[in-house]
């Protein structure tokens, strides 16, 4: 037993070596068998897919099918439209809110704290509640509105299709502002109190303060907090889901919510992955574009 | 090579075998012995119902019944999955049957005349409402029997009789008395509640979809439209089909603003609230007008029969059907549980539990009738009734003609662009159907 024991011993000095070398992989391992099995198999079959028909024959059809589908290109337009109308009013706002609790005001933890709460709300709850919100007629915001006099028989927000656009935007910059702000902050505070003292120094006004060195110091943090958001805001599906079902006609139907009908409702998979290769690739161009920035910024 | 290096290799081919295995574990359900059945069900009143009945089938018979509950959006896909993936999952499908012909065109039912044959019956009994057991066979009414129907619902006209008899209108026969009704109850009418309080002659559903497009095809069939030509080619755009579409955003005049996003939810607010006075429901919702807590017209609510115009009057039928997977592990007593449930006795328990029943002998029970005093009309209206038009397409084309019927509605499109419009999209998808 003892002579076994000795030469377990001087083993472990030469396999010491071998499993510094593999622990690494033994504990990958279970993650990549998880991202085999949960990733890339399922993508390699949606590449599959998209180049068949729904009978399973090569085919070419669902990438030339895009470009004469109406609805698919009405879709990606309300997409960008509304990443570019949410993306913009959340960023001002955002900004404008991270510098105003920069400060030091009274009661900054506070407003701090009150304005992450739609942040932890489930996206699905916020559609219901503004669903409820705007209804036209038993909804809180008319009711308000025409207790102050005001005729609401026009504002039939989700029903319209001038408005159904504006409320799903609302919705929107309602839930993740508060994320704009939470990174703009953190950005805000990271940045050293000796610009700040220089350009008071110089003489410079708070405008040329905030535009020469506040704005420069923030932008990575600003790069960021966009291409988050963004990547968000392309695959947008829930809140749109619950307060239009991407109605009234197709006004609201962004792309995510036409991949799913595609693929669930009409049992088209092949389309659908088609679309969503679409999508990737624009979500990845843009992202793209976006780290290019950073990293210009880095140099 | 170290022979701990050998050893990872083992271990990282063991860990992935395992997740494989694991993975595939979860896919293919254990085997069942002919004692266990599996049943997909809608959740919902419908569902329930089924629910309760296999209950005490287990507590009857012993076989124990496994329930696979999924909201009605959800219900479709998962089946449609499971059924093409060959499975073998479930045992028993309930099915909407706007959505029998897809599964029907895909094969993966089973064929219910032979095992109707094997325990001595040569088919359905006759007591089924024609209109619903027509929905299970494939050719509609003629072809292979693939499902038996569950809950016979199908739609009713929906009016306030204190404010017809008020008004001295007579119950609406056609739609232009339903216009006119419509007129004069807006004119005339309100709630009496501060702010107006103000009455809609009529309320509707144009959300597009399913909402928009089973709200319109009564008025398009009266109108004396359709949606295939004789030809099979698609048709909506007919003068007859715009003339009814017009007649739609007519009487979207007197709904309540907003109608374009509407929803049965917001349908039914309105009815229970009293702010609108007709529309075309469903049978789930009478029992809501008798209810105090949620009704502030009881007694007041009629429900009659859908008004014609050229052609008479025809309600849609949406009946729940119950079918057996071709891939069932346990067909036999699949079938014996499915003769059992659309029993007679079962379907008058199901009918007590909230489901319109689809055997005229349920419906004319004198007990139930007492229960339920609208029976004779859902009965009339379900025997008159029409299936959605029948192609293992309909989701698609409903969703694009939804589309179409919801931007009209809205303003965004005239009446001739918008039929004009969706019968090129239905002609697109029936080509890609081929």
């Amino acid at each position: 037993m003892s002579s076994e024991e000795n030469k377990e011993g001087v083993g472990d000095s030469v396999s010491g070596v071998g499993s510094e070398r593999t622990i690494p992989y033994l504990l990958l391992a279970p993650t990549v068998a998880v991202l085999l099995a949960l990733t890339i198999y399922p993508l390699i079959y949606s590449v599959k897919i998209s180049f068949q028909s729904n009978s399973g024959a090569p085919t070419f059809q669902n990438f030339t099918r895009l470009v004469s589908d109406q609805f698919f290109l009405s879709a990606l337009a309300h997409t960008f439209v509304y990443a570019a109308i949410a993306l913009t009013i959340e960023f001002l706002l955002g900004l404008a809110l991270a510098m105003l609790l920069h400060g030091a005001i009274r009661g900054r933890n506070l407003f701090r704290a009150l304005l992450l709460v739609p942040l932890m709300l489930p996206p699905v709850v916020v559609g219901v509640i503004w669903r409820l919100m705007l209804n036209s007629n038993f909804g809180a915001l008319n009711g308000t509105l025409k207790r102050f006099g005001f005729n609401t028989e026009a504002l039939t927000w989700t029903a319209s299709p001038k408005l159904g656009m504006a409320a799903v935007i609302i919705a929107d910059v309602w839930q993740w502002t508060p994320f704009m702000f939470l990174i703009l902050l953190a950005g805000l505070q990271a940045i050293p109190q000796e610009p700040y003292e220089a350009a008071l120094v110089d003489g410079s006004t708070p405008w040329q303060t905030f535009r020469y060195v506040t704005l420069p110091l923030l932008k990575p943090a600003i790069l960021i907090a966009l291409l988050l958001r963004t990547m968000d805001l392309l695959r947008v599906f829930d809140h749109i889901f619950i307060l239009t079902e991407g109605g009234p006609g197709f006004a609201t139907e962004t792309l995510s919510l036409y991949i799913y009908r595609t693929a669930f409702r009409f049992s088209n998979f092949g389309y659908a992955a088609a679309m969503s290769f679409v999508l990737l690739l624009l979500t990845n161009l843009i992202s793209v574009a976006y780290i290019r920035m950073l990293r210009a910024q880095d140099a | 090579m170290y022979p701990a290096n050998m050893k990872t290799v083992r271990t990282i081919t063991g860990l992935i075998a395992f997740v494989v295995l694991a993975f595939s574990a979860c896919m293919r359900p254990g085997r069942q012995d002919t004692r266990t059945l599996t049943l997909a069900i809608n959740s919902g009143v419908e569902g329930d119902a089924l629910k309760q009945a296999a209950q005490d089938y287990e507590a009857q018979t012993g076989i124990h019944i496994n329930i696979a509950e999924f909201p009605y959006a959800n219900l479709f896909e998962k089946e449609l999955i499971d059924l093409n993936a060959h499975s073998g999952a479930y045992d028993l499908i309930m099915l909407d049957d706007p959505w029998f012909p897809k599964f029907a065109s895909l094969n993966v039912l089973s064929d219910l005349s032979p095992l109707l044959q094997k325990r001595g019956k040569s088919g359905p009994d006759d007591d089924f409402v024609t209109a619903s057991l027509a929905l299970c066979r494939e050719p509609y009414q003629t072809g292979t029997l693939l499902a038996l129907p569950y809950v016979g619902n199908s739609q009713l006209f929906f009016y306030r009789k204190d404010l017809f008899q008020k008004n001295t209108l007579k119950e609406p026969a056609t739609w232009d008395d339903v216009l006119a009704a419509a007129k004069a109850i807006s004119e005339h009418e309100t709630t009496g509640a501060a702010g107006g309080g103000k009455i809609y002659g009529y309320v509707m559903r144009a959300a597009q979809g399913n909402a928009a497009v089973a709200d319109f095809m009564p008025i398009f069939w009266a109108f004396g439209g359709e949606m295939f030509d004789v030809n099979g080619q698609p048709a909506v755009n007919s003068p007859e089909g715009i003339a009814a579409l017009k007649f739609m955003i007519e009487l979207g005049k007197y709904s309540p603003p907003g109608y374009a996003s509407f929803n049965a939810d917001e349908v039914g607010a309105h009815l229970l609230q009293g702010t609108a006075a007709m529309s075309i429901n469903w049978p789930a919702w009478i029992s809501s007008f008798s209810d105090a807590a949620k009704s502030k017209v009881i007694g007041k609510m009629e429900f009659g029969q859908l008004p014609g115009a050229k052609n008479p009057g025809r309600a849609e039928i949406g009946n729940w059907l119950i079918a057996i997977p071709g891939d069932a592990k346990n067909v036999e007593a699949a079938m014996d549980f499915l003769l059992w449930a659309t029993s007679r006795d079962q379907m008058k328990l199901s009918a007590q539990r909230g489901n319109p029943p689809t055997r005229k002998s349920v419906f004319t029970d004198p007990e139930l009738v007492a229960r339920f005093p609208s029976y004779p009309a859902q009965l009339r209206s379900l025997e008159s009734s029409r299936p959605r038009p029948r192609t293992p397409q309909w989701n698609e084309i409903e969703n694009a003609f939804g589309i179409y019927l919801s931007k009209a509605n809205s303003g965004e499109l005239t009446a001739d662009d918008a039929m004009n419009q969706a019968n090129a999209e239905i002609k697109k998808i029936v080509e890609r159907g081929k």
